[in-house]
Formats: C-alpha cells, sequence, structure tokens
C-alpha cells in the first residue's frame, strides 16, 4: 500500500474514526485504525464494542485532488499513537506505505515515522445491512434530538435496554424516547417520509454511540439517512457510515406514563428555574442527594429551598407568569430538572404536578414537541 | 545474715510454671506430648471447664517404672536426653524436663501409670506437694488428672479468659497435634462432648477430615518435595478455601509443631495472588530433617526455632506449594454442601468450539493447535460483526478426556491426581466455555458440558495484564538520570552493611551509592525508571529487599505498580462486551499462568455444576 495524502482531510477522517476506538478492550486489533485504498480513495474504519465508524475519502472532488494512490492495499495501525501522530505533521501532505511484516512509513515534510503495523485480515468486517427500513432527517434536527434525550439514558448496566434511546415512528411523527427510570425525556419530530412502510418499534440505540454521533452531526440542513436492521444501525453521511449496535430487549412502554390530568399547573422563565435550581443545588449537592424542596406560596410565587444539615439552607422565592390549581409541595432530585432545563430551548417552561406523590412533566412554552417527566422524591 | 538464699523447689517450681505452664491449653499440651514421647498410639483428653476444673490425659505408651515416676516430678528430671550432645539432636518433643513439675505445683494432680509387668504407681500432689505415693492397677500407659489448675495462683486464675476461649486454645492445640501426629489417635472431649476423634491410621488427609469436615478436608492438596537436606510433604487447601488469621498455617519439623515466620511467608508466597488481602490459607506441612540442622531449645514453649540452611527449605516449600496450585483447576463450585458420591459416568467426548471460517482448512490436526487462539480468534473476527457463527465439531483431545475423568471422580483419590507426570497444562485448566451472555455488563455467562461458568470480566482481564506488566515492568532499560543536586541518605546500621556487601548488584540495576561520611551516602545519578518524586523511598526499598531476599528483583519491587497498571487497563465492570469479545476474553484467560484468581486474590471464575443447578431446581432431591 502505498499513497499520499492531503493532510488536514486526513486528519478530519482520522478523528472521526477514533471516536470508535476504544483503549480498552478485549480484542487487541480493535485498539488499532484500518486504512483501505482502492482506486477511488482511502477508507478509514474504527470500532469498537458500540459503534463503528467508516470514513471515505475520495481521490478527487469537483475542485480538488485529495489522494494519489501509488499502490492499494490495507494496514491496522494503533489509534493511540496514528491519531496524534498524523495530527502533529508538518507538512501538508502525508505519504504512507507499507513494507513487508506491516512495517509503515509515514512521511511528511522532512519527518519520518516508522511504525509497526497490525495484520488488516484480523480486522473484523463491517455488517453489511438489508436498506429496507430507511428514512431521513436533517442533521442539525437529529442533533437536536439526540442532546434533548440522550443525557436521560441510564449509565447502568443493570437494565441494558434502558441505557439507550427507543425510537419509534407512527404516520406522523418520529418519537426519541430515553430514560433512566427516575426521569423520561422525550421528543417527537414530524417525518417527512416518502417510504410509507417505514416502521420503526424498538430501536433502542446505546446512548454513548448516540453522543459519539452527536459530535459528527453537523448543524446544517444536509440530510442524514438512516438504516436500520434488527440488530444495527447505520447512519449514512456524503462520506462517512456510522454504524451502532441496537440495544437488546424490550423497551418499556411509556406512553401510559404521562399523566393526563393536572392538579397544579405553571408557567415560568426557564432561566429563572434554572438559575434558582442552580443555586439550591450547591447546597444539595453537599448533602449528596441532590433533594430540592419545592412549593408554591401566595400570588404566584414559588419557592424553592435545599438543606444540608452540615453547611446551612437556602431559599428563594419567584414569581412565575402563572400557577393555577392546588396547593402544592414537593421534592425533587435537582440535578434531573436542571439537565432538563439545560436542553429547552424556549424562554418559558410549563409545568403540571398531580400531587406531591405524583410524576409531574415539564415543557417547552412554545410546543409541543418535548416533553420530560420526573418523579418525585418522597421524604419520610 | 545473708540476704540471698537458693528457692526452695517449690518456689522455682512455681517460677518455672509461669513459663511453661501459661494456660489450660499449655498443659495439655505438655501432657500430650509427654504421652507422644512415650510412644503411645491412642490418647484420650477429658476436659472439664475450660481445664480449669479437670484435665486428663490417657495414653496406652510405656508408662514408667515407680523409682521413675517419682524422679519425673523432679525439675530438670527427663528421660529424653542423657548427655549434652544429645541436646543439639533432640528426636522427642519435650526434654527439658520442666512441664510435670510446674504442673504439679500450680494444680491437684493425679499420676497412674504403669508399665504393665509389676503393679502400678499412684502419686498425688497438692500445690506442689506430695501427698501420696501408692500402687495402683498395672494397666500399661499413663493416666494424667489435673484438678483446679492455678488454685494456688490468683493472679494467673484471673488472667484467663472465658471457657470458650480457653477451650478453643486447647482444641486448637490438639488439633495441631493430632496433625503431627496422624498415626495417633485423638480423641478430645470437653464435658463429655466430642471435639475430635481421629482414627490414627497414619493418613493425615483423615485427620484433616476430623478437624475440618470432609468436605473442606477434600478439597486440600497433597504437597510433597524434597532436597538432600530436606523432605517436606503435607497439604495444602485450594485458595477459595481461606481463612482470616494465620492460625491454620500448621508447620511441623520433625514432628515438632512450630512457630517460624520465614515458612509462613514462604507459604505465603505461594499462595501470592490467589488469595484475596488479608485473607490466609490452610496448610499442614510436615518438615523432615537431621535433628542437627534445627535448635529448637530456643524458648520453653519450644515454638520457635532457629533453622540451617533455611534459604534452601523455603525455596522447597515455595516451591511444592507452588507447582501443585499452578496445576490443579482452581475454579471454585458453588455448593459445596452436597454430599459426596462415588460417580460412575462415561467419559465424555470433548468438542472444542470451532471458529471456522471458509479459508480454513476444516480437518484441523487434534493438537495443541487447536487452542491456537490467535488462529481462532482471528478466524472469528474475519466475520461480520453482527452474525458471528458458532458451530461446534467433535475433536477428541485424550488429555483433556484424561482430566476431565479426573474432575469428575470426587473422591479423596490422590494418588490419581498428583501422581508426577499428569500435569493438566495450562490451557486445560480453564476448560472449554461457551458465552451464553453477559449480565449487568459486569459477569459474562459461559456454559460447558458441565454447567453454568460465571467470569468476572474485569478480574479475567485484570489478570491477563498483570500477567503481561509483571514481566513487563522488570526490563529496565539501563537509562539513569542524573541529579544537579545530589540526593544524600543516611541510612540505619543495618542499611550500612547492606550498601557495603551488594555494591554488585546495586550497580547492575543503575543504583550507585558514593560514601559520603558515617553511614550517609550520596546518590548523584538513579535508574530512569525510578517512580518520580520515590526516588529516595526506591532505594530504600531495594536496600530492604536486599535485606529480605538477598537478591534484587525489580519485577517484585514494582509489583504494586504492575497490578495498578493492569486494573487501569482492564475493561471494567457496567460496559457491555459483544459475543466475539467474550470469546477473546476467554480464549486470553486460558492462556493465563494462574486463571482463577485476580492479582489482588478475589475469584475470577464460579462454577454452577448442573447437578447443582438440578438440584437448585429440585429436579433432583
Amino acid at each position: 500500500m502505498h499513497f499520499v495524502i492531503q493532510r488536514e482531510q486526513f486528519v478530519h477522517s482520522v478523528q472521526h474514526v477514533n471516536k470508535a476506538v476504544s483503549s480498552r478492550t478485549t480484542i487487541p486489533i480493535l485498539t488499532g485504525i484500518k486504512i483501505d485504498t482502492s482506486s477511488e480513495g482511502v477508507t478509514l474504519t474504527g470500532s469498537d464494542s458500540d459503534i463503528s465508524i467508516e470514513s471515505f475519502i475520495p481521490k478527487t472532488d469537483e475542485e480538488n485532488e485529495y489522494v494519489d494512490i501509488k499502490e492499494t492495499g490495507s494496514i491496522v495501525l494503533q489509534a493511540r499513537f496514528f491519531a496524534d501522530i498524523v495530527k502533529k505533521l508538518p507538512g501538508d501532505e502525508i505519504e504512507i506505505s507499507v513494507q513487508d511484516q506491516f512495517a509503515t512509513t509515514l512521511r511528511s515534510g522532512s519527518v519520518v515515522f516508522n511504525l509497526n503495523g497490525l495484520d488488516p485480515e484480523e480486522y473484523p468486517r463491517l455488517p453489511k445491512l438489508e436498506e429496507n427500513q430507511t428514512f431521513s432527517l436533517p442533521q442539525n434536527l437529529l442533533k437536536d434530538m439526540i442532546r434533548q434525550t440522550v443525557f436521560a439514558v441510564s449509565t447502568q448496566e443493570t437494565r441494558p435496554v434502558l441505557t439507550g434511546v427507543n425510537f419509534e415512528n407512527d404516520k406522523e411523527q418520529l418519537t426519541c424516547t430515553a430514560t433512566d427510570s427516575h426521569r423520561l425525556a422525550m421528543r417527537t419530530v414530524a417525518t417527512e417520509t416518502d417510504n410509507d412502510e417505514l416502521s420503526i418499534s424498538n430501536v433502542v440505540i446505546p446512548g454513548k454511540s448516540l453522543s459519539e454521533l452527536r459530535q459528527i452531526l453537523e448543524d446544517t440542513n444536509d440530510h442524514v439517512q438512516i438504516v436500520v436492521t434488527d440488530s444495527q444501525v447505520l447512519f449514512k453521511f456524503k462520506h462517512l457510515l456510522f454504524f451502532s449496535r441496537l440495544l437488546d430487549g424490550k423497551y418499556p412502554v411509556t406512553n401510559n406514563m404521562i399523566p393526563e390530568q393536572s392538579k397544579t399547573t405553571m408557567e415560568l422563565s426557564t432561566k429563572d428555574l434554572l438559575h434558582s435550581l442552580e443555586r439550591a443545588l450547591l447546597l444539595s449537592k453537599e448533602a449528596k442527594n441532590n433533594v430540592i424542596n419545592f412549593k408554591t406560596l401566595e400570588g404566584s410565587v414559588i419557592e424553592i429551598n435545599s438543606v444540608s444539615a452540615e453547611v446551612g439552607k437556602v431559599t428563594e422565592k419567584i414569581t412565575c407568569q402563572s400557577l393555577e390549581g392546588e396547593d402544592l409541595r414537593i421534592s425533587f432530585n435537582g440535578k434531573n430538572i436542571i439537565d432538563a432545563l439545560k436542553v429547552i430551548d424556549s424562554e418559558f417552561v410549563h409545568i403540571t404536578f398531580t400531587g406531591a406523590m405524583s410524576p409531574f412533566v415539564i415543557r417547552p412554552g412554545d410546543h409541543n414537541q418535548m416533553l420530560h417527566l420526573f418523579s418525585p422524591v418522597r421524604t419520610y | 545474715m545473708a540476704a540471698i538464699k537458693k528457692l526452695s523447689d517449690e518456689l522455682s517450681n512455681k517460677i518455672a510454671a509461669g513459663e511453661v505452664v501459661e494456660r489450660p491449653a499449655s498443659i495439655v499440651k505438655e501432657l500430650i506430648e509427654n504421652a507422644i514421647d512415650a510412644n503411645s498410639t491412642r490418647i484420650d483428653i477429658q476436659i472439664e471447664e475450660g481445664g480449669l476444673s479437670k484435665i486428663r490425659v490417657v495414653d496406652n505408651g510405656s508408662g514408667m517404672e515407680k523409682e521413675d515416676a517419682k524422679i519425673a516430678f523432679l525439675r530438670h528430671a527427663t528421660s529424653k536426653i542423657q548427655t549434652e550432645k544429645d541436646l543439639f539432636k533432640i528426636a522427642t518433643l519435650g526434654f527439658r524436663g520442666e512441664a510435670l513439675p510446674s504442673i504439679a505445683a500450680v494444680s491437684n494432680l493425679e499420676l497412674e501409670t504403669g508399665t504393665g509387668q509389676d503393679a502400678g504407681t499412684l502419686i498425688r500432689y497438692q500445690g506442689g506437694k506430695r501427698i501420696t505415693f501408692a500402687s495402683a492397677k498395672g494397666r500399661k500407659g499413663t493416666e494424667i488428672t489435673v484438678r483446679d489448675l492455678f488454685f494456688n495462683t490468683p493472679a494467673r486464675l484471673k488472667y484467663l479468659k472465658t471457657i470458650n476461649t480457653e477451650i478453643g486454645n486447647i482444641s486448637d492445640i490438639v488439633n495441631r497435634l493430632a496433625l503431627a501426629n496422624p498415626s495417633i489417635s485423638f480423641r478430645l472431649s470437653h464435658n463429655d462432648r466430642q471435639l475430635l476423634f481421629t482414627n490414627g491410621n497414619g493418613d493425615i488427609q483423615a485427620v484433616l477430615a476430623g478437624i475440618y469436615g470432609r468436605q473442606t478436608a477434600s478439597q486440600f492438596l497433597k504437597i510433597n518435595n524434597q532436597s538432600m537436606d530436606y523432605k517436606v510433604e503435607g497439604y495444602v487447601a485450594k485458595p477459595e478455601i481461606n481463612r482470616a488469621s494465620r492460625q491454620y498455617i500448621s508447620t511441623f519439623i520433625n514432628g515438632r509443631y512450630v512457630r517460624h515466620y520465614p515458612l509462613v511467608k514462604a507459604i505465603e508466597n505461594a499462595y501470592h495472588t490467589l488469595l484475596p488481602i488479608g485473607r490466609h490459607p490452610l496448610v499442614v506441612l510436615h518438615i523432615q530433617m537431621d535433628p542437627v540442622l534445627i535448635d529448637v531449645n530456643v524458648h520453653p514453649a519450644k515454638l520457635e526455632v532457629r533453622i540451617s540452611k533455611e534459604k534452601e527449605l523455603l525455596n522447597i516449600i515455595e516451591e511444592a506449594i507452588r507447582t501443585q496450585l499452578t496445576q490443579v483447576t482452581l475454579i471454585p463450585d458453588v455448593d459445596q454442601s452436597r454430599t459426596k458420591r462415588q460417580v460412575t459416568e462415561q467419559v465424555p467426548l470433548h468438542f472444542e468450539q470451532r471458529t471456522a471460517s471458509s479459508e480454513r482448512p476444516e480437518d484441523y490436526p487434534v493438537s495443541q493447535q487447536f487452542y491456537d487462539t490467535s488462529v481462532s480468534t482471528s478466524a472469528q473476527q474475519r466475520e461480520p460483526l453482527q452474525n458471528v457463527t458458532k458451530e461446534s465439531s467433535p475433536a477428541v483431545s485424550s488429555e483433556q478426556e484424561y482430566n476431565s475423568y479426573q474432575d469428575d471422580s470426587e473422591t479423596f483419590d490422590d494418588e490419581l491426581t498428583n501422581s508426577p507426570g499428569v500435569e493438566q497444562s495450562t490451557q486445560d485448566r480453564v476448560p472449554t466455555l461457551e458465552p451464553i451472555g453477559q449480565m449487568h455488563g459486569t459477569y459474562i455467562l459461559t456454559q460447558n458440558e458441565k454447567g453454568l461458568y460465571i467470569i468476572d470480566q474485569h478480574a479475567a482481564q485484570e489478570r491477563i495484564y498483570y500477567e503481561f506488566y509483571r514481566d513487563k515492568i522488570g526490563e529496565t532499560n539501563s537509562q539513569t538520570q542524573d541529579l544537579i543536586i545530589p540526593l544524600t541518605l543516611e541510612l540505619s546500621p543495618e542499611e550500612d552493611m547492606i550498601v557495603q556487601s551488594y555494591q554488585k548488584e546495586l550497580a547492575e540495576v543503575g543504583v550507585f551509592l558514593e560514601p559520603f561520611g558515617y553511614r550517609t551516602y550520596r546518590v548523584t545519578t538513579y535508574p530512569a525508571w525510578f517512580p518520580s518524586g520515590e526516588e529516595e523511598s526506591t532505594i530504600r526499598e531495594l536496600l530492604e529487599q536486599l535485606m529480605l531476599d538477598k537478591k534484587i528483583s525489580i519485577s517484585k519491587l514494582r509489583e504494586d505498580a504492575a497490578i495498578l497498571m493492569s486494573c487501569k487497563a482492564a475493561i471494567k465492570a457496567n460496559r457491555h462486551l459483544r459475543e466475539d469479545e467474550m470469546i477473546s476474553l476467554i480464549e486470553s484467560l486460558r492462556k493465563c499462568d494462574i486463571p482463577f484468581t485476580c492479582p489482588h486474590g478475589r475469584p475470577i471464575i464460579i462454577h454452577f455444576s448442573s447437578y447443582d443447578m438440578e438440584k437448585m431446581f429440585k429436579r433432583i432431591m
């Protein structure tokens, strides 16, 4: 294998696939990045137990020539070193050539690195997916959907299916749900698909995979194609393929968990509430339980307080835009609410309670496409 | 008037009693040792109220003549050594001639003895004064009854602990003596309740069964080893059976129980990384040697000894235990309580999981190559990620068959498992396992025909990396780092000696100590591998190592670092593993030297046999 490549393009690709490489693995070859060259261009692959990323650098596009391929072939190089090396090479071009025994030479400017490569034959192949369940979304929308849900997934493997975000669709919309069984985040978007056959349910993508994907997604309207199979999901970009495994198991039914009635409703400034909770959390963090107490007062005012036995207490009053219904005293995990408020882009939030012992819902003030559900903390 | 007087016998016996007769257990020990020295084959010990109200030791030994019995109560009267020369080759347990008079001084003692020929002798002592000296029936053997112990030394009486503590101590001593003398039948009873019975057929494992129960005794492995001067044999427990104290390590030299720290250390070294921190093994070790090589006359209780050529002895002990522990499969079974039964079953064929890919020839030769994981895993990996196919093909490995047969033969049959020449190759010690799945992102569930095996993924990889780093970390290069401001070390006299006598060894690892005044040394350069900021303490550790081991082993010195590195490098709990990752992990684990415990001594694999499962589900009652 022998080729010369534009450094900038190459670094960009290497950084992308490096996201899929984990330093801790039980299969040593997976600590490497695989490089394949064909007559069309250079393909880089990185993989771990959850995701695989394949990035392609074409020989040329409309304007530029990126790669000069002198000889095709493959090699696997230790990601830990390779990613750092290409980033720090001085020249505009990098020349990579592989000799016997997978010995690899990198040249750039006057720098020469000799690296010991690994046998590309040992590298696992990426899955081939059947593409009958396919839809597409604008990158920026998908990025938002991930941002607004993925924080709520469980980090404990004790219930593996809860470590992912569940994707489901019906005729009009696509719904993403994430829950760690104490809080739940749900986001819906209208789907514009010409594929009437599309039926996605119980597609649970690991939260870790989505967090990586989010970093690759760009803030553009360009669409990303999504291919779903029983065990894998593939996000297809122009020159990049992002594979993730799907989680096994049945995602819990969450629709019926959302209370339909409410006893107390209020609307207030997202920022006011967020900042107030952040202040209250300063003390409850100390008590290690993040518990914040919340109660309604006369005249559309709510009081937020938290107590740490060792440090002291904090009390704050906020005036709401509106406050209706029964008086209420409730305690909750402030950290969870803050996480949710941070992803709500609206100026106001709408909160509905159904008593101190029941879950409550926070929605953005200006649209109905997002919902956050929280279970209260009971004090006894 | 002269102020200095020779003490009366009575008083000096009382003083001596303080050393020899510390508590009821020490009396039991002295009396049993006398019985053993008298060539008894049966010793019956009856205790009441923790030994305070009664200790009776009945033996069937040679007994004493009338005159001997009388003299026995004089201090330094013994039949066991005659001349000064004998003192240096002591083959009996007692020899100082202090026990009987000491015991008699602090209790009411009754001695009935006979040689089986003439009439026997009955002697009664009360607080050190003889009150009866008469004839008795002529049974062969000796019967000693000690009552009202410490009645005349109230301070000592007060110092005694509860009855339970005392009986615990007594039973400890009797256990040890029973282990030391498997061909003597011991019976220990407390308030008429039998605590120990050994049949005296010479089998140590039978004694172990009497002490720990049959189930535990079956988990002991037989060891033996010898050199020109020493012969070592005994039983060591599999690491899964361990205790919180070193109490359960019993070492015997020529049949005498000794408490010698270097011996214990050698044993624990052999168990290194197999036991969790703070846990200790169960070991019975018999060492045979020429009495000339050992000095037991260090302390009246004779627990401490001085051994010549100690290093050689320690080496063969460590080697004996380690060899045995690295040969057997140490996967703990879950349910140990089931009754052992003789199993007859057809020897199973062994199915090695085939990880075939189309490019590989199907006709594998039946040999080690089959376990060559670099072949099998790479073939596996060439499959697409999502559908790792599994097929099994029969592969008959005669060695494996034999081993599996051994595993199934649940008997005390040590001749079979320990016979030389039958060594389990490392890979066979962890059986072939097929992953079923992962639990809580932490445990890998695997199965084979013997049942369910649960593997702790973190511990497993920690072990794999530990064996890698352990060797790696010892390979240091010869680079040294110079110091702009030299380090000065002030050493203790011992350290100073070490530095002077081991200049060469220190220089080999790149440590150069220049004399810089009285017991002070200057360091101007140190090896580059020294952990930064710990230069001085590392040098001191090296000196300490030299002091203890007389040699430098960097891998040993940096073992903690190796353990830490392996812990950090290993996959953590709470992490999903794909099937091919699990397979790869199991295969790497099978290649480890000791694939059963992580470097901190926690277990890696737990086994639920099919029988356990069937029992749990009451499929068999």
